[in-house]
């Protein structure tokens, strides 16, 4: 084992197993000694936030077709029609 | 059939560039940025509430992306997302006269459509929460250490368009826990109660569906290059 490998994949895997916690508390995350040494769990861990952080534009891009409002107003008819909802 | 859909997506201009987010944005924040109150929205709501049809019409056409979008993305079928939106404003016609307006009328209405969604899913009987991880953990899942050489992350490299349509990809126990999550801002508190799985569930289901996505997007950005 070389001094540039002293990360073991056991520290990775242990590393990588707490990562649905760790990511629940950034200030753990951050400061997480094993990030500081091992590039590819930091590659890791910059990927997985910047997914979440993308996500977060993922907002609303699809319209329903105009059937649905059509859909809701015929049901809407029929339910005052049939319920005897009086106000 | 979704694909078509999906494709407008691309005309549809980034609302915010794209930023680095911190990873512990606040949700009430969240809730506040994504659910911004809308102009005559509140007038609507006390004419809907009063039964006005023209008003109710007006909230529809308010609401309707974000409500279809978010149950799209539940769902990941058109014709179901479709009678799904339907369901959820047809609830909403019912219901509106008890919105007391405690909290913003989209989170609120918002709530509603996802229990919508979770429950169509009861009826047909499928798990909400992905049963892969007991049945077989994937490998490509698990720890990875060997990333190949030419990028050593992801940063920049995808649009919104990528990233939608990989999250079409993901089976659906990991997408429902990733767009409530990490799309709509729920908490995994919050989540967990609507799914009716625990917190650590919640959060592993997360963490599985970002890895996955990582992996689909990084297959995505290497045909890229070797094309
Ligand atoms: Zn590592």
């Amino acid at each position: 084992m070389t001094s540039k490998q002293t990360h073991t994949s056991r520290d990775c895997d242990e590393f990588q197993r707490q990562l649905p916690e760790l990511f629940d508390s950034e200030q753990e995350l951050v400061a997480h000694a094993h990030l500081q040494s091992c590039q590819n769990c930091s590659a890791l861990v910059r990927d997985l936030e910047y997914i979440a952080a993308q996500a977060k534009l993922l907002l609303p891009i699809h319209d329903p077709s105009p059937a649905v409002w059509d859909n809701i107003q015929h049901a809407l008819i029929r339910e005052t029609k049939d319920g005897t909802k009086t106000s | 059939m979704t694909k078509n859909t999906l494709r407008t997506a691309e005309k549809v201009p980034s609302p915010t560039p794209s930023q680095p987010l911190t990873a512990e944005a606040r949700p009430v924040q969240q809730q506040q940025r994504r659910n911004p109150p809308i102009a005559g929205e509140l007038a609507a709501i006390a004419s809907a509430q009063q039964g006005d049809g023209a008003a109710f019409e007006i909230l529809y056409n308010m609401h309707k992306r974000r409500v279809y979008s978010l149950c799209l993305r539940m769902l990941g079928n058109v014709a179901e997302a479709e009678d799904l939106t339907q369901e959820a404003f047809l609830q909403l016609h019912r219901k509106i006269s008890t919105f007391r307006g405690d909290s913003a009328f989209s989170t609120w209405l918002h709530r509603m459509a996802v229990n919508v969604v979770l429950m169509h899913l009861r009826k047909k009987g499928l798990p909400l929460v992905s049963l892969e991880e007991t049945l077989e953990p994937s490998q490509e899942d698990g720890p990875r250490k060997d990333f190949g050489t030419r990028d050593l992350t992801l940063s920049g490299s995808i649009d919104r368009v990528t990233l939608e349509r990989a999250v079409e990809e993901l089976p659906p126990g990991y997408r429902m826990v990733f767009v409530l999550h990490d799309v709509e801002g729920y908490e995994h508190n919050e989540i967990a109660g609507m799914l009716q799985c625990s917190i650590g569930n919640s959060k592993s289901q997360l963490h599985k569906a970002r890895m996955r996505l990582r992996n689909l997007l990084r297959q995505n950005a290497d045909g890229k290059v070797d094309a």
